[in-house]
């Protein structure tokens, strides 16, 4: 097939252009890969974010946790009895820890948790109202309540995603600079070539597609750096994570769970984009056809 | 094959060709004579649409090159053998790579590339230098490999544009004797020169060309132009 035997020849262009770059690759590849891994962890910690928020901000519920010295159940009958409550679940230090540990094979420390009541209430106006009641009551020792917490992760989420995105653009107008150069100098070599090539009719595709290939292929490869390093990070660290945000939050970690597939999918999407383009646009710049 | 009407092209204001007028035949064979500075190198990129005039239309094959998006060039440029005066070969390249260069960039099977390759190369006669590289050849046979790849897609129009420069006279009328040989065939051939000698030789059609016009356009003429009216 002519089409297929014209693909080859570019790919096999795109290679010799590869080759011709030498050390220049690596420095493209790591200023891409880099700017991946950033975008990568970014997009994790947004979309860690927003699951939280999610699963805890429609909960009408109060975490309050008990000082070591007092005994949980008459605090709970007393927190029972305000107007608002609904249910009060008592959740000893004990069977937390025991349940945590099933859940992630913590290693053999003290137990770090305290006594816990989960407070259901009537209706989410209440929220706000009785959190301060019961935080300033003796035997308690904090309050957490998802409105809050919510209210300040999103906070954090929108810093990050704004910091983030421009850290991001920076990056990759960063890269297609580096990408132009490095795509320059192989385009000045092979002048006569594209000349000659250009007179005796062959196509703009056949002419500019091995430098855009070029940019692809940078984009491919760092895309898998990163992913792959993002991959091993997440395997060696998700307990870690979960135990700390458990520790800081217990039982809000449940429904923490996403796919990392869109993440590696946008690795490599953005990849591409940014190689394709660094490609398309220096050829379109230093190529006159 | 070609057709200039009312062709007018300027570089910053001033005029290159001026209001030209020109039909060249289907396998007609023609010199663009002329001093240095004529304009003949203009025509030649109006016509493989390295340029587009500022007014006036050209047709190649029936086809309005003004017309022509620029997506269609090299579809054009395929359909023209273009020949020039520093060659234009690729150093890096065997003789047979020069030629077959254009036919694998454009998809064609190995072994088509083979046939028409040494096809090619055997009616400029350097079939036995196929392996060598243009550094170890003569500037004649660099020229020869030129033809064979301006030949090489079967082109229904050959351009020359001072194909003998570089070359000393026997080797020039060799090249032009060639070109002749291969307008024989069917192939309109239009060679741009200044080279009396090659001209005089053949008495071909001759179109001079002076300061952006035609001042004579005689069938069987000479460089001159004296008495072939
Ligand atoms: N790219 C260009 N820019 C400006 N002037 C040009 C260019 N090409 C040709 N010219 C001018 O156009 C005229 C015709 O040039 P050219 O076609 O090269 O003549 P010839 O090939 O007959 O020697 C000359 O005056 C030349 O200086
Ligand atoms: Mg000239």
């Amino acid at each position: 097939m002519r089409i297929f035997r014209i693909i080859y020849r570019v790919v096999v262009e795109s290679l010799i252009g590869l080759k011709q770059s030498g050390w220049s690759n690596w420095f493209v590849i790591s200023i891409l890969a880099t700017a991946l891994i950033l975008f990568g962890f970014i997009m994790q910690v947004t979309l860690t974010l927003k699951t939280l928020v999610n699963s805890w901000g429609s909960q009408l519920e109060i975490s309050v946790y008990l000082k070591d010295s007092c005994k949980p159940y008459p605090e709970a009958q007393k927190i029972g009895a305000m107007k608002g409550v609904e249910q009060v679940l008592v959740i000893p230090k004990e069977e937390a820890w025991q349940k945590m540990r099933k859940s992630f094979s913590v290693a053999y420390v003290d137990n770090p948790l305290p006594n816990t009541l989960h407070i259901k209430l009537k209706s989410p106006t209440y929220v706000e109202q009785l959190a301060p009641i019961i935080k300033a009551m003796q035997e308690v020792e904090n309050v957490r309540y998802p409105l809050k917490v919510a209210r300040i992760i999103n906070q954090i989420r929108r810093f990050v995603e704004i910091g983030g995105l421009f850290v991001m653009l920076a990056m990759s107008a960063a890269t297609l600079i580096v990408i132009g150069n490095t795509i320059q100098l192989v385009i000045q070599s092979k002048q006569r070539e594209i000349e000659i090539l250009s007179l005796m009719g062959v196509s703009h595709f056949y002419i500019k597609g091995p430098f855009i290939l070029q940019g692809i292929l940078y984009g491919t490869s760092s895309a898998l750096i990163a992913s792959g390093l993002i991959a091993i990070v997440n395997l060696n660290c998700e307990k870690y994570v979960k135990l700390q945000l458990a520790y800081l939050a217990p039982s809000l970690t449940n429904n923490l769970e996403f796919g990392l597939t869109p993440i590696y999918l946008m690795l490599f999407g953005l990849g591409i984009a940014v190689g394709a383009t660094g490609g398309a646009i220096t050829s379109g710049r230093f190529i006159k056809l | 094959m070609i057709l200039f009407q009312n062709v007018n092209k300027d570089y910053n204001g001033r005029p290159a060709l001026s209001n030209l007028n020109l039909h060249i035949g289907k396998g007609e064979f023609a010199f663009l004579v002329g001093p240095s500075g004529a304009g003949k190198s203009t025509m030649m990129r109006l016509l493989y649409r390295e340029e587009l005039p500022n007014s006036g239309q050209i047709f190649m094959g029936g086809v309005n090159l003004n017309k022509l998006p620029t997506y269609q060039v090299p579809r054009l440029r395929r359909r023209l053998g273009i020949i020039f005066q520093d060659y234009k070969l690729l150093p890096k390249q065997t003789v047979f790579n020069n030629v077959a260069y254009v036919l694998r960039a454009l998809g064609v099977d190995e072994k088509n590339v083979e046939k028409r390759v040494i096809s090619a190369l055997s009616v400029v006669n350097i079939e036995s230098k196929k392996n060598a590289y243009p550094t170890e050849l003569s500037g004649g046979e660099q020229q020869r490999v030129g033809i064979a790849r301006a030949i090489v897609n079967g082109p229904p129009v050959l351009l020359a544009d001072e194909p003998t420069g570089n070359l000393d006279p026997a080797t020039s009328l060799e090249i032009v004797q060639l070109l002749a040989e291969i307008s024989q065939r069917g192939t309109t051939v239009l060679i741009a020169t200044h080279d009396e000698p090659i001209v005089n030789a053949l008495r071909k059609r001759v179109i001079a060309l002076h300061a952006g016009q035609i001042v004579a356009d005689v069938d069987s003429g000479v460089y001159e132009l004296k008495g072939n009216s």
